[in-house]
């Protein structure tokens, strides 16, 4: 987003003591009035996540048949209800604000393991020998042709649809797209002076590994990391769609606006506002990691101190 | 740039009223929940393959015609022969598509095939299960058909049985389904659509409709958009909330009725108190008008109320909370746990709506003090617990299930929902199934009273299961046709019953 | 090059027999299909013989070893659904699939690589700006919903193209620009961050330091470089839509062998789910081996 700023990290390890860094962040982030609301949303969505279903747990499984499908915006009602009822006539804001528990439980979940072991395999597959390499490679071969609606229904239909087990579900399914992107990155970045030279100077392989390639494939991660959070919600919600995802009473945003769909030409507020938090969501995300690799810079520099060298 | 885009719009348009008015007058399309993955006449009973097949390409021997009763079709008079024995006279001058003759021995190898061994045939697995038939033919146009056990309703079961020609294969399924009916296949393009055209040799009256095509779309807001646009002239299956065209959208009472079967065998639900307080908790006018369709009726029998032998004198449960919690209260001062965890399984897609009702219903009876986890599984799963036998390692459980007669008989469920030994049963009483076996081979009055008598002592005495509703279906039917649903809807769609306005 | 193509066709083949392997087996854990086959009233005698028509009364390695010996002969089995061979089903579906993941990938490619480098020209101008937000909106939001909001807007409210079904052009319009969105927004992304690596790099600068002004030939060589983490990401996009594309192809009734798979799945009927993954499986090997070719084309130094 804002390229133009002085990358600021650098600036921040010249000064002795942490703190002033902390602070030089938040005013940077300060400065950059998208990447603020994004983090602000993203903060109240964590809060959400974290003491919704504490505080409104009540509230939203509280049912009433014949106030079914309310439509939004009527203020004179309690402000649990302002974006409308759901089919069950349950209020909607409420449920949302629960929900926020399971969604980032399982969207979280699933794009952390995904990317911790797919990028390790993928490291390891780029750097070191043909065997293992090889291994590995077949490996992620199998998980991308597996279907992985065929996983979901084996997952849930031998355990049950639990948060955890639909996360391991959507974290296999998301391996290989870390593994490959690694490993490609790897095949380029080793080849590069600097990871010679340090082959060279007797660095062990661990060390080039994880302190001179990760760094450098880690910004295009990134990028896939984020937009991933988001598939991974919408692969969550398409589950629920085909009816082997999450089920009820549990909830989840994706969840939500599949149930909600039915009602897409009568009741639009039941899938409209699950869905605008599933959207806001990784709107905010993908604003603040774009802030982030700009702000956060010298890894890039670093990248380019080097190949200036190899010049 | 602009330019272009408003040519190709342009364009669009004068499309758009191409794929409108691509059919004939009298041609029409049906729009299908779910593709047919077999068009063999001997499956017509399940509803997908039946609203394509039955009656339109295959006829049945009799017919059964809401408000009528019993009619003929390929049948034209039937007797009673004692010990099991049934005659049937047979119509003359039929021929099947395929211009052989229709005859006796045609309805001898349509009974043989729906029993065969080699393709397990949904008609006789349905309707014959523990039934041995055999046939005797007379002459041409008349055959003997015996039923051990003996069978005081076969006339009635005839009306489910398909009539294919004698050389139809026993070990395989055929692709494209031969019968009398006024309908030929023409074409099944897998994926896409089914076409029939009219049989212009057919021995009744000519038909209004002369082709037909069926396509398939499992979303139903898609289905009832078509025949709004006009793509599609039927959708026979829409859900609720989409019926919101008053001009176009007909409620059909769709002979399901959905019940919540108690697995007595298992603490607290072996407790009369704790059944009575389950019925009590539920506010059944509650879900009518508002997740369920208006029309929907409260059910005081697993069987609709156009079959014979229903009760009418018996009065659905009022919602009375109190009353249920003071049951709740007795049971556990004799020792009865009420506060266990009960298991509630809930079929997905099972009808519209199914999740909305079971979380509904788990709010209340949650509400009078049960302990319930709801769980919605799909089909396979969920049939684990509904069909015999049940896991071993259950605790006690609810299954919410929807079960579907029109035909007429109380002998289509009773057996199977509630005696000792029926498949889906809940219930392990002598009592009803002695009740049962004599309602099964008793005829005429008495069998009428035989039934009432058994709905009672289900609903009334013994409280063996929560009854709820029985649902009504809605169509969407194009202004330009004649087309009434009824409660067959269900199960056949007769492209001669639809006439052009 | 042609030991190399040995090599991946070796590793392809140890993939497939592992994945066909965990696949019978794993399958075979979700229950016996009869129940689902038969009325829930069958009597038992119909469900034995219903098991031993389609060979389910055999132990699994009995079944197991019965279907390796079939396929060696290149017969995948009948669908216990359709009565028709599994093959026949899913190559006809998959006819489909294909046609409609090439049509939207190719939109998809051509459309994110020009404006994802022309949004990383510009870092945070408008026009960048514009094309991330949109982009992120649209793949953010659920594929059905968008599906059925796109129905219930062009078709029913606006009448411009058909509801859904198979036919002329104008049945591909709605499906393929649902299908768009998702990929599209990922892989703009990624074209421009890789982008904006590439023309910050040293050759870049050194190329406009030395007064080089044309923007094309800077574009043209800097996509070069930029192309491969891009290519990988198109691959599994595009990998993604051979499997087949459910949601939609549920909704519009599209006959495409993700809807077969999905039904297939639900209704156990195994011999399809197999002929199906086998089927795409060979596809996505095809795929990925240009992939790597274009990997070895785009970028010298990888050797294989």
């Amino acid at each position: 987003m804002a390229v133009s700023e002085t990358p600021p990290a650098s600036e921040a390890q010249s000064i002795p003591k942490p703190p002033p860094a902390w602070l030089s962040i938040l005013r940077m982030l300060y400065r950059d009035k998208f990447a603020l609301c994004a983090a602000i949303f993203l903060i109240v969505v964590v809060f959400c996540a974290v003491f919704g279903p504490m505080l409104l747990g009540e509230a939203a499984t509280d049912q009433n048949l014949r106030g079914r499908n309310t439509p939004p915006f009527d203020f004179s009602q309690h402000w649990t209800m302002w974006l409308g009822g759901d089919a069950l006539g349950r209020p909607l804001l409420a449920r949302i604000i629960v929900a926020a528990q399971n969604t980032m439980m399982i969207a979280a979940g699933a794009v952390l393991a995904s990317l911790i072991i797919g990028t390790t395999l993928g490291l390891v597959a780029g750097y070191t020998g043909k065997a293992a390499s090889q291994v590995i490679m077949r490996l992620a071969d199998v998980i991308m042709s597996f279907p992985s609606l065929l996983l979901a229904v084996i997952v849930l239909y031998m355990l049950e649809p639990a948060v955890g087990n639909l996360i391991i579900v959507l974290a296999i399914t998301r391996i290989p797209i870390y593994l490959r992107t690694s490993r490609a990155e790897v095949l380029e970045v080793r080849e590069r002076m600097f990871v010679q030279a340090a082959q060279v100077m007797g660095a062990s392989t661990f060390r080039i590994v994880f302190r001179h390639i990760l760094p450098v494939v880690a910004p295009t991660l990134i990028t896939i990391a984020t937009l991933d959070f988001a598939f991974v919600m919408l692969a969550e919600s398409s589950l629920s769609f085909l009816g082997i995802g999450i089920q009820p009473p549990e909830i989840t945003w994706g969840l939500m606006v599949s149930q909600g769909r039915s009602y897409l030409t009568s009741a639009w507020w039941l899938s409209f506002w699950p869905g605008l938090a599933i959207i806001l969501t990784t709107l905010s995300l993908n604003l603040l990691s774009n802030w982030m690799r700009t702000a956060l810079d010298p890894v890039q520099r670093w990248r380019l101190e080097i190949s200036r060298k190899k010049k | 740039m602009i330019r272009k885009l408003s040519s190709a719009a342009a364009v669009l348009l004068t499309s758009s009223a191409a794929f409108a008015a691509s059919h004939a007058d009298t041609s029409v399309t049906v729009v299908l929940s779910e593709e047919l993955d077999i068009v063999d006449p001997c499956e017509a009973s399940r509803s997908n393959v039946g609203r394509v097949v039955l009656q339109n390409i295959s006829e049945t021997m009799t017919e059964l015609v809401p408000g009528e009763g019993l009619q003929t079709r390929l049948a034209t008079g039937w007797e009673d022969l004692g010990d099991g024995t049934w005659q049937f006279t047979l119509r003359e001058g039929v021929n099947f598509h395929d211009g052989s003759a229709f005859d006796a021995a045609d309805v001898a190898h349509s009974l043989a095939r729906i029993k065969s061994e080699d393709i397990t045939c949904e008609i006789g697995a349905k309707f014959f299960g523990g039934t041995e038939l055999t046939t005797e033919v007379v002459d041409d146009h008349t055959i003997n058909i015996t039923a051990d056990p003996v069978q005081p309703i076969l006339p009635l079961l005839m009306s489910t049985v398909t009539v294919v020609p004698s050389d139809t294969p026993m070990d395989s399924h055929v692709e494209t389904p031969i019968g009398t009916g006024p309908y030929m296949f023409d074409e099944y393009n897998r994926g896409q659509n089914i076409k029939l055209s009219q049989n212009e040799n057919y021995w009744g009256e000519s038909p209004a409709v002369t082709d037909a095509t069926y396509v398939f779309r499992s979303d139903s807001a898609v289905r009832a958009a078509m025949v709004a646009q006009g793509e599609a002239d039927i959708a026979p299956n829409i859900a609720l909330q989409d019926a919101s065209n008053p001009e176009m959208d007909f409620s059909y009472p769709n002979s399901e009725s959905v019940y919540m079967r108690l697995d007595t065998t298992m603490e607290p639900l072996d407790d009369k108190r704790v059944r009575e307080a389950l019925n009590y908790a539920v506010d059944r006018e509650a879900f009518i008008g508002t997740i369920l369709a208006d029309g929907t009726l409260l059910a005081t029998s697993i069987v609709p109320p156009s079959t014979l032998g229903y009760n009418e004198e018996l009065e659905p449960y009022p919602y009375d909370p109190e009353r249920a919690k003071e049951l709740l209260a007795e049971a556990e001062a004799d020792g009865v746990p009420v506060d266990l965890e009960i298991t509630f399984i809930g079929r997905l897609n099972n009808w519209g709506n199914v999740t909305e009702t079971l979380e509904a219903l788990t709010a209340m009876w949650e509400e009078v003090g049960f302990n319930i986890d709801l769980q919605m599984v799909e089909v396979a799963e969920w049939l684990e617990y509904y069909s015999q036998p049940f896991p071993e390692d259950r605790g006690p459980t609810i299954v919410a299930a929807m079960h579907d007669n029109a035909n007429g008989d109380p002998v289509f469920s009773m057996y199977f929902k509630y005696d000792s030994e029926g498949l889906q049963s809940g219930v392990r009483d002598p009592a009803l199934d002695a009740m049962i076996a004599d309602a099964t081979t008793a005829t005429g009055d008495e069998r009428e009273r035989l039934w009432k008598d058994i709905m009672h002592y289900i609903h009334t005495e013994q409280v063996y299961d929560v009854l709820l509703f029985h649902m009504v279906g809605f169509s969407r039917v194009n202004p330009r046709l004649d087309f009434t649903p009824t409660i067959r809807t269900n199960s056949e769609l007769q492209l001669s019953q639809i006439t052009f306005n | 090059m042609k030991s190399f193509l040995g090599k991946r066709a070796i590793a392809s083949a140890i993939s497939l027999v592992g994945l066909v392997i965990l696949v019978f087996f794993l399958s075979r854990l979700t229950g016996d299909p009869t129940d689902l086959y038969l009325p829930v009233d069958a009597s038992q005698e119909a469900r034995d013989n219903f098991r031993r028509i389609h060979g389910l009364d055999q132990p699994l390695m009995v079944q197991f070893f019965q279907y390796v010996g079939d396929l060696l002969r290149f017969d995948f089995g009948e669908s216990i659904r359709r009565s028709e061979p599994a093959i026949d089903a899913v190559l006809r579906g998959f006819t489909w699939t294909l046609q409609l993941a090439a049509i939207t990938m190719a939109l998809v490619t051509a459309m994110a690589i020009l404006i994802g480098s022309l949004a990383a020209f510009h870092v945070g101008g408008f026009f960048d700006r514009l094309a991330t937000f949109f982009s992120l909106v649209g793949a953010s939001a659920p594929d059905f919903w968008i599906a059925i909001v796109a129905i219930v807007i062009f078709s029913v409210n606006l009448g411009w193209v058909p509801t859904s079904g198979t036919g002329g052009w104008e049945f591909w319009i709605l499906p393929v620009a649902v299908l768009f969105i998702r990929p599209f927004g990922l892989i703009l992304q990624v074209v421009r961050g890789s982008m904006i690596s590439t023309l910050s790099s040293a050759y870049v600068k050194t190329a406009r330091a030395k007064g080089l002004r044309n923007r094309p030939i800077i574009f043209v060589h800097a996509l070069r470089n930029a192309m491969l983490p891009v290519i990988t990401v198109i691959g599994d996009q595009a990998a993604a839509l051979l499997n087949g594309a459910v949601v939609v192809e549920s909704i519009f009734g599209f006959p495409g062998v993700g809807k077969l798979m999905i039904d297939s799945i639900l209704q156990r009927d195994f011999s399809v789910i197999l002929a199906a993954i086998m089927v795409t499986a060979f596809a996505i090997f095809l795929m990925n081996l240009l992939i790597d070719i274009l990997y070895a084309v785009l970028d010298p130094r990888i050797r294989y």
